[in-house]
């Protein structure tokens, strides 16, 4: 990257704020994949309209860019993989506006998703989607990725509560998409921007929508003596028509590795515990909790535990949260998936996992959100011992195949980026992909803005991966890594 | 050119005889009062995307047309080339309760497809106005929302994915047939809302909800309407989470048997709460407490089993199908909720015979004016909307006038990143050119 350009990057933003050493490019290298790319600069601008210029000035000289957030997404999508300008949101960090009669907050794309309802909950007003990895990453990327959490099983992802953003289009011109207000006049291009991994411009201001705080919430711990039972259990639930606002599950093998650092008071030796919260008017939760607990009764769980109290509750959820973290003690890799299916096929799925694991000989451990049927296989091996890696790879693509014959999805919450990427044919046919295809140029597809991300190579799927894991057991557990 | 020999036996080779050209067949099928030259039924998507493509080779243009109730919102078009009407491409083609997931053929009427989830205590969470006729396709594409949106989220936030086919013949599937899916763009999004000018909603896959165990519906009245906005507002803020709210000036709730019969009171709000039993009682007590507290000075308790038939006549007041379309213009206002009570006034003060309904929960008001008296460029009530962020639609015209009734677009709406959206999806201008907003 010549040195003309890189002024004129600090012309723009500061010198200050122009990173081009290569001891500060490589902090810009990650993300919460394992993929890696250096950038060749990198950039924190301090308003929209410097990331405005920023864009012009990449696409005058064909540099491709790419925003990053908080650098915790799961698929590549803030890996500059084409080298290029990094712009990072660190600097658009402020929350501009609360305003709660209309339940909105107008934010930068920086501001980490914890701090809204941290600054709202004093009005008794929440924001919803709270992915595990909520204390540190931001919401520019939680747009660009359309994240879940826990409680958007119940309630809703990222694009059910937006109203709006302002964004720098790939051509570097900022436009609002939405607003302040529902059903904005026109098409719905805020719809086509949530999600779209950053591929179609870089949200410099969101307008998230802010939502009462329940009155309460039950958290209860079903303990199974077999994964078909906990997984028969999630069904009927929800045919009952309760829908908790979490209903998540892990096997024995997790529960295990977690219940030897977090001391969440999981049981070692069930083959499955599921964890249900149920929310709503103080004077109801009982009654629900009350139902969810006879549910899993009659399903053959030997025990359904109630936490008495508010330290009891957050041992459960952090001992759930760190389940990924706690991976490291078991194996010194692991290769996680992001499949959907309908949920009422969850038994037969576990057991189609299960035969994928003895036909690879691989451990493969299952902590998931049941609810909604997102399963995170880890598929856990040794990057040392001779064919495990590309076993475990070939056993993702498995579990990936196996997700989409039954009407699945190859990402629930991670995002496509470049690990999924070559997943993409399994699930869409060409056509497909064409209208896809067709997406990328209403917004201007000048071919720099964050490339190569989301659609197929030419290479089948698992072979782009380099998803494989190597976590120590100390680090793994002490961050306890966003699932 | 749509009547030579060719281009029929081309048709006909598709679709065999389910199309019609004689003017008196195509009357049926009218949109806005005019007549098309041709109307198309397809039994399937593919057969849609083939007949479209057939007649897009010939330069005409298309509309979609699936029940017609809501063909009369400007602009009018001078004429139509060719409908296609959706009412064969029709059923439930999937439902899993246990997924909470269906997946439905567009043109199948939202009564039919309510009455098949409720065998299994569930619903398609949407009180989309026309219920006893209107389509699902039509429903989606008009982005119909009811007031249920306040529990269950806008038609966008139930819809899963979407098989459609665009005028170029390509049908492809957009999004997931699973409740959670992040893979690829979410183009089907773009098409709610979209008036058919996209491309064809063959096929829908939608959340659906299980039916609460118990309903109770609160209907208080209010001397004016600033304290029955500040009930709403209240209410909405709260965690009574109820399932719905409606307001509704005298006018429009005279309209309304069971309503009439609170004594015509100024503004009546109705609060509609749903869930398990003890439940629905808190957030029954739990309204009306916040509605005694801003001023309400009477309330009513409807039962249980009163309360769904109750909610359809509202749901179609509010959204103005209880409106003879020839006699009134409808104006769909959105605001920030909590200026609900501005937006009446400023509407009051420019169209003083306005009948008023709103969703104060999602600040969508829907202004009925009677056509004989309505100004359709009120000065003074576009410059209240654009100083606010208020955005204004017309929903439905006379024929006759039609024409005059094009509300101001949005300040700052990227008409460009529209425009290109349309020319990405159907560049030829082979669905409806100009009926949308900015003439795209």
């Amino acid at each position: 990257m010549d040195a003309a350009f890189i002024k004129r990057l600090q012309v723009i933003v500061g010198a200050a704020h122009t990173l081009s050493a290569s001891a500060d490019l490589r902090n810009y290298q990650y993300d919460g994949s394992v993929d890696q790319a250096l950038p060749e600069v990198v950039v924190l601008p301090g308003s929209a309209s410097e990331v405005a210029a920023v864009v012009a000035a990449c696409n005058e000289r064909g540099y491709p860019f790419l925003a990053r957030g908080a650098g915790t997404g799961l698929s590549g999508g803030a890996v500059p993989e084409s080298g290029g300008v990094v712009i990072s949101t660190a600097r658009l960090h402020r929350i501009l506006e609360v305003d709660v009669a209309n339940r909105l907050a107008l934010v930068e794309p920086g501001v980490v998703n914890a701090e809204i309802t941290a600054a709202v909950k004093q009005h008794g007003l929440c924001f919803i989607p709270d992915p595990s990895s909520q204390a540190a990453c931001t919401i520019g990327g939680n747009i660009a990725e359309n994240s879940g959490g826990l409680h958007c099983l119940a309630y809703g992802v990222t694009t059910n509560h937006t109203l709006g953003v302002e964004v720098v289009t790939p051509e570097g011109e900022l436009v609002w998409l939405g607003g302040r207000t529902v059903d904005m006049p026109g098409y719905d291009l805020l719809g086509l921007f949530v999600g779209s991994e950053g591929t179609l411009g870089i949200a410099t201001k969101i307008v998230v929508k802010l939502t009462p705080i329940q009155e309460a919430a039950r958290t209860m711990l079903a303990v199974f003596d077999s994964v078909e039972d906990a997984s028969q259990s999630v069904s009927a639930i929800i045919a009952a028509g309760i829908i908790p606002g979490a209903l998540e599950m892990m096997d024995r093998t997790s529960t295990q590795a977690v219940e030897a650092f977090a001391h969440a008071g999981f049981p070692t030796d069930a083959e499955a515990i599921l964890i249900v919260e149920v929310d709503g008017m103080a004077v109801a939760v009982d009654e629900t909790a009350a139902d969810v607990r006879d549910v899993c009764r009659r399903n053959h769980a030997r025990e359904v535990r109630l936490a008495q109290t508010a330290d009891e509750r957050d041992r459960i959820w952090k001992g759930r949260k760190g389940a990924f973290g706690a991976m490291g003690r078991l194996s010194r890799n692991f290769y996680v998936q992001d499949g959907v299916i309908p949920r009422s096929l969850l038994p037969e799925m576990l057991r189609e996992i299960a035969a994928i694991s003895e036909r690879h000989g691989l451990r493969i451990c299952n902590v998931f959100h049941a609810g909604d049927g997102n399963l995170h296989p880890l598929i856990l091996f040794d990057e040392r011992k001779p064919g495990d890696v590309e076993r475990a790879v070939v056993a993702g693509e498995e579990i990936l195949r196996a997700c989409i014959e039954r009407g699945g999805s190859v990402s629930g919450e991670h995002g496509v980026g470049t690990e999924k990427r070559d997943c993409m044919a399994l699930q869409f046919s060409p056509r497909d992909l064409e209208l896809m295809s067709r997406i990328k140029l209403v917004f201007g597809n000048t071919g720099l803005c964050n490339p190569q991300k989301i659609f197929p190579t030419s290479r089948r799927c698992g072979e782009s991966s380099r998803r494989l894991h190597r976590l120590e057991p100390e680090v793994a557990a002490a961050a306890g890594p966003a699932f | 050119m749509l009547a030579s020999t060719p281009f029929t036996i081309a048709l006909r080779d598709v679709l065999g005889e389910r199309f019609r050209v004689h003017p008196d067949d195509c009357a049926r099928s009218a949109v806005g009062g005019v007549v098309p030259k041709l109307v198309l039924s397809p039994r399937t998507l593919d057969e849609a995307a083939r007949a479209v493509k057939i007649i897009a080779g010939e330069h005409a243009s298309v509309v979609i047309r699936g029940a017609g109730t809501k063909s009369n919102r400007p602009p009018r078009r001078a004429e139509i080339d060719a409908v296609i009407d959706t009412s064969e491409l029709r059923g439930v083609l999937e439902h899993k309760p246990g997924d909470l997931t269906a997946t439905v053929a567009a043109g199948t009427p939202l009564q039919d497809l309510q009455f098949a989830l409720r065998r299994y205590g569930q619903f398609f969470p949407s009180d989309a106005p026309f219920a006893a006729s209107a389509s699902l396709g039509g429903t989606l594409a008009a982005n119909a929302n009811g007031a249920l949106r306040q529990r269950y989220g806008a038609l966008r936030d139930n819809v899963l994915g979407v098989r459609l086919a665009l005028s170029d013949g390509l049908v492809a599937f957009s999004g997931a047939k699973v409740v959670k899916s992040v893979a690829g763009y979410d183009t089907h999004k773009a098409f709610i809302g979209s008036r058919g000018t996209l491309g064809l909603i063959g096929e829908v896959t939608i959340k659906v909800a299980p039916l609460p165990a118990t309903q109770r519906l609160l209907v208080a009245s209010f001397a004016d309407c600033a304290s029955a906005c500040a009930a709403a507002t209240a209410i909405a803020g709260s965690p009574l989470f109820v399932m719905a709210m409606t307001l509704h000036d005298a006018g429009a709730a005279a309209r309304v048997p069971a309503l009439r019969a609170s004594g015509a009171p100024p503004w009546t709000l109705a609060v509609r709460c749903g869930g398990s039993r003890v439940a629905t009682v808190a957030q029954f007590d739990g309204a009306a407490a916040l509605c005694k507290e801003t001023g309400s000075d009477a309330l009513r308790d409807i039962p249980a089993e009163l309360v769904e038939p109750l909610w359809a006549d509202i749901a179609e007041l509010s959204a103005g199908a209880a409106y003879d379309p020839q006699s009134y213009v409808m104006a769909k206002f959105v605001a920030p909720p909590a200026q609900t009570h501005a937006l009446v006034g400023a509407v009051r003060t420019a169209w003083p015979e306005a009948q008023i309904s709103a969703h104060p929960y999602a600040g969508v008001l829907l202004a009925h004016i009677p056509a004989a008296s309505a100004s359709p460029q009120p000065g003074a009530l576009w410059h209240a909307c654009a100083d606010n962020q208020w955005t204004v639609e017309f929903l439905s015209a006379p024929y006759a006038r039609a024409q005059e009734f094009i509300a101001p677009l949005p300040a700052g709406l990227p008409m460009k990143v529209q425009r290109r959206l349309k020319a990405a999806l159907d560049p030829a201008g082979t669905f409806d050119a100009g009926g949308f907003i900015g003439g795209i």
